[in-house]
């Protein structure tokens, strides 16, 4: 999000999910679209199948979406930058960029076109192991169409260059002139239903909702005059990956988590468990007792989506009203009640009557939120932001006649290399991701019969030629070992991974794969990079 | 031969409400046609065609079988009555198929036949196809039925045509709100039945049938349409003929509460064994299994396509997989294919 909102000005999808139709050119990259969204994927596929559009997969795995793609870019783990910044120089190169429009439209250029001069074929295709002809293939593909779209995902953002990544996709999309018009754009796909309604909500250290900073006056006027406070600080706080660091150094001795399951879900976790012992107080609120949960000093039952009146905002921005099918189980209240009552049992008192009227207050504060009212989202599919007043349709795709920002900013970043690169003791690079059939860590979808059937424990993909090498059968257990812990796990032998790589999911605590990965982190966004190195052996 | 105006529909649904559960195509907020229980949507005349086929009543997404506490089992039989108003001729053929299934070889599923024989079913004939998905004369069935249901009514306009095919049947027709049929009313019925069987959708299943029974298809061909295949098992749960389903138990008040729920041949999970080994090991594998069932097995087994042309998994599926399509390929496949 910090990548797009430094380039463009706005850190959300450019375009809607049914622009996907119109596409010419699909360039997807760090994003296992089937398995994570596979609404998303079926109109790429369809589109690929019907209207012959053209579909670049990056990926170091031959995921499914590559199986059908013009190209498929197996490059390395961690080398996104030099990938972005090749085709770039491949496209200057050639003068397949777009003149008119970085001029009307961009600044910093000058900067970028030094910078990935350095990125010549030869090196880019070194650091990355894709050849030359892909390389040029890709840029050629990309550049010489006219609604060309990229579409990312975890893939890319969890690395400890996840800014630098986001900001050279979006220099890609400036570059040709592929952002702000309709089925043309960089559309990062968000992990969760409501993430972005989430973080839209100022649900992160630094803004209130709407992304407006707590550190500009204005805005805090805004909010202190709305909720009848004087003291609002203006203090950015931490994001998780540095609070579960400040509870080790003892900074933090309270936490409430809600709908998170850290334990699981977070790099590194036996450092997350240690650190989690440390506190003096956790509170937990969720719909199930997950892992986290069982630390808890106090677990507030929440209700779930089904038993509640709300808002989610999908990964289009899309304000959508979900209902109540059936009443909350005994015990158990919507989230905004439990906020509500602790709230005021602190001391603020929070008058709600409903999510009516948390969502009046959302329109009163939240510019890009002023037009999405509650009587609009009934009998609709939703609007999608920025809706600023009540007779606003919504925006379909952002960054029309120009960006957000203003100009758009060319933010070039030059590779850095993965934070634990795999080495002779520790030979292989360890990557994780989901399945289908689970959700993370797994607190919902394991408890239904079919999806745990499908996907009912931890596996270790690993290439047939590494599987000869090591002497491994299909389905034999491993030791899979980090500088942090070990894991046993069966291999499941496939050749959609490449050499020197394993693969593994993160949905199952009781082979937890996060106890093996590592929390080196992004230095903006805070995001953590996961994957590390590993040795394996024959148990 | 009897009349029932449209603008007696809803009175006549609301009163037989009384006496047993009725379903009828309703909507709520104008959207998907779903055959709900009365009063659960807006009926608005649209019979038209509901996404999810009459088989959800009869056997529902999820139902409770077996209860068992201590030494105690009990089975759990569904015994209320149901008048199902609105069934298609084709998902009507679709429960026949159903009720030889769950009987045959003398193995009889309890809970899908205690719903069946509480079952009344007022058919309404398609004058024209519902959607464009439709291809029940292609599939070798028809747009109206010549036996097995208990009413079947015919659209003449302001009024349905209805005629009986069971003593259950004649008795609903004695109901006030049936009115006697005129003497023109036999050649009306000629007549739409004459009109009803253009369609215009026939992607060719008789051969396609033929092409599945010559074994003329490579695995490269099922894992080819498996390539884009996104394994949501949709077509496998709007399906009026598909009933596998999971059995699982759930806790409940110190006992447990054995359910079964749908289940899709298309998971890998449903033919994986527990050593691990699956004999239906891809995508293609499994995409070939469920049409064979369909298009070759089940007319070994029992001389009838398992496909009714209602062709719901082509309005389900994201991908362009469902059985229009396929069988659109299975044909252009088996013409290309010279070998045997």
């Amino acid at each position: 999000m910090a990548g797009l909102a430094a380039t463009f000005g706005s850190g959300a999808m450019t375009n809607s999910i049914q622009e996907l139709e119109d596409a010419e050119v699909f360039f997807v990259i760090g994003s296992n679209t089937t398995e994570q969204h596979p609404v998303i994927a079926a109109r790429i596929i369809e589109a690929v199948r019907k209207k012959n559009a053209k579909l670049i997969v990056a990926d170091p795995r031959d995921i499914r979406l590559a199986k059908l793609a013009t190209l498929h870019l197996s490059h390395k783990m961690g080398s996104d930058v030099a990938l972005l910044n090749g085709l770039m120089h491949i496209i200057l190169n050639e003068g397949w960029e777009d003149e008119e429009y970085i001029k009307a439209r961009t600044e910093n250029f000058e900067q970028l076109r030094d910078v990935v001069a350095q990125y010549t074929p030869e090196k880019v295709s070194e650091i990355t192991g894709v050849d030359k002809d892909s390389l040029r293939k890709a840029a050629d593909i990309y550049a010489n169409a006219k609604r060309s779209m990229i579409l990312y995902a975890m893939g890319i953002t969890q690395h400890v260059a996840g800014t630098d990544n986001v900001k050279s996709c979006a220099n890609l999309a400036m570059l040709t002139g592929h952002v702000g018009f309709p089925s043309t754009g960089v559309n990062p796909l968000r992990g969760q239903n409501n993430v972005q309604g989430a973080c839209d909500m100022g649900a992160l250290p630094n803004v209130f909702s709407g992304y407006q900073p707590v550190t500009d006056q204005k805005a805090i006027g805004i909010f202190e005059k709305e909720w009848g406070v004087t003291d609002l600080n203006g203090k950015v706080g931490l994001t998780l990956t540095e609070m579960i660091d400040a509870i080790d150094k003892g900074d933090i001795k309270a936490l409430y988590v809600m709908g998170e399951n850290p334990l699981v879900s977070d790099p590194d976790s036996r450092h997350v468990a240690r650190a989690f012992k440390k506190l003096d107080f956790l509170v937990v609120q969720d719909i199930f007792l997950t892992e986290t949960a069982r630390l808890a000093h106090v677990v507030l039952p929440a209700a779930s989506f089904a038993e509640k009146v709300g808002t989610f905002t999908n990964t289009e921005r899309r304000v959508q009203l979900s209902r109540k099918a059936i009443a909350p189980l005994e015990g158990t209240l919507p989230d905004w009640k439990i906020i509500c009552e602790i709230s005021s049992r602190a001391g603020y008192s929070m008058n709600y009557d409903s999510p009516i009227d948390i969502l009046d207050e959302i329109n009163r504060v939240t510019p890009s939120y002023g037009g999405i009212m509650y009587s609009r989202l009934i009998d609709s599919w939703g609007l999608s932001w920025p809706c600023p007043d009540e007779d606003h349709p919504g925006t379909t795709f952002l960054h029309k006649d120009k960006f957000v920002r203003g100009l758009g900013s060319f933010n070039v970043s030059e590779y850095i290399p993965p934070a634990e690169p795999p080495n002779e003791e520790y030979p292989f690079t360890l990557i994780t991701g989901r399945v289908g059939f689970q959700f993370h860590t797994g607190t919902m979808t394991r408890k239904s019969s079919v999806l745990e059937r499908e996907a009912p424990k931890a596996v270790l993909e690993m290439n047939p030629n590494d599987a000869r090498q090591l002497r491994i059968r299909d389905g034999s257990i491993v030791a899979v070992e980090s500088r942090r812990g070990e894991l046993h796990l069966p291999v499941l032998i496939t050749p959609d991974i490449p050499e020197s790589m394993v693969f593994s999911t993160f949905h199952y605590s009781e082979n937890n794969i996060n106890e093996l990965t590592i929390n080196a982190i992004d230095p903006v966004a805070k995001i953590p990079e996961f994957s590390c190195a590993v040795s394996i052996r024959r148990t | 031969m009897k009349r029932l105006k449209k603008d007696n529909v809803l009175s006549f649904l609301k009163e037989m409400n009384k006496k047993e559960n009725v379903f009828c195509p309703q909507s709520v907020e104008g959207r998907d046609l779903i055959l709900m229980p009365l009063g659960d949507g807006v009926y608005s005349g649209d019979i038209g065609k509901t996404t999810v086929s009459a088989k959800a009543i009869l056997f529902p997404q999820t139902e409770e079988i077996t209860s068992f506490k201590g030494e105690t089992i009990s089975k759990i039989f569904d015994s209320s009555k149901i008048l199902l108003f609105g069934v298609r001729p084709c998902e009507m053929k679709a429960i026949q198929f159903t009720d030889r299934f769950m009987t045959r070889d003398d193995f009889i599923d309890p809970n899908y036949l205690a719903r069946r024989e509480k079952l009344t079913t007022i058919v309404v004939a398609c004058h024209e196809p519902p959607s464009d998905t439709c291809f029940c004369v292609d599939a070798g069935g028809m747009p109206y039925l010549e036996n097995g249901y208990d009413v079947q009514l015919f659209d003449a306009g302001d009024f349905y045509i209805a005629i009986t095919d069971s003593e259950n049947g004649e008795e609903i027709v004695e109901n006030k709100y049936f009115e006697p049929g005129a003497e023109k009313d036999k050649n009306a019925l000629e007549e739409i039945k004459k009109r009803a069987i253009s369609q215009k959708t026939n992607p060719g299943m008789k051969k396609a049938i033929e092409i599945l029974k010559e074994d003329k298809l490579n695995e490269a061909f099922w894992e080819g349409l498996a390539e884009r295949c996104t394994n949501c098992g949709g077509c496998v749960y709007v399906c009026p003929t598909c009933t596998c389903f999971n059995v699982y138990d759930l806790p409940f008040q110190g006992g447990y509460i054995r359910c079964r729920s749908w289940d899709a041949c298309t998971h890998a999970g449903f033919t994986r064994e527990t050593s691990g080994h699956n004999p239906r090991p891809t995508q293609g594998s499994r995409l070939a299994r469920r049409h064979e069932h369909k298009l070759k097995y089940d007319i070994i087994n029992f001389n009838e396509s398992g496909c009714v042309g209602c062709g719901r998994c082509s309005d389900a599926c994201p991908v362009g997989l469902g059985a229009i399509e396929i069988i659109g390929q299975i044909n252009e496949q088996g013409e290309k294919n010279t070998y045997h």
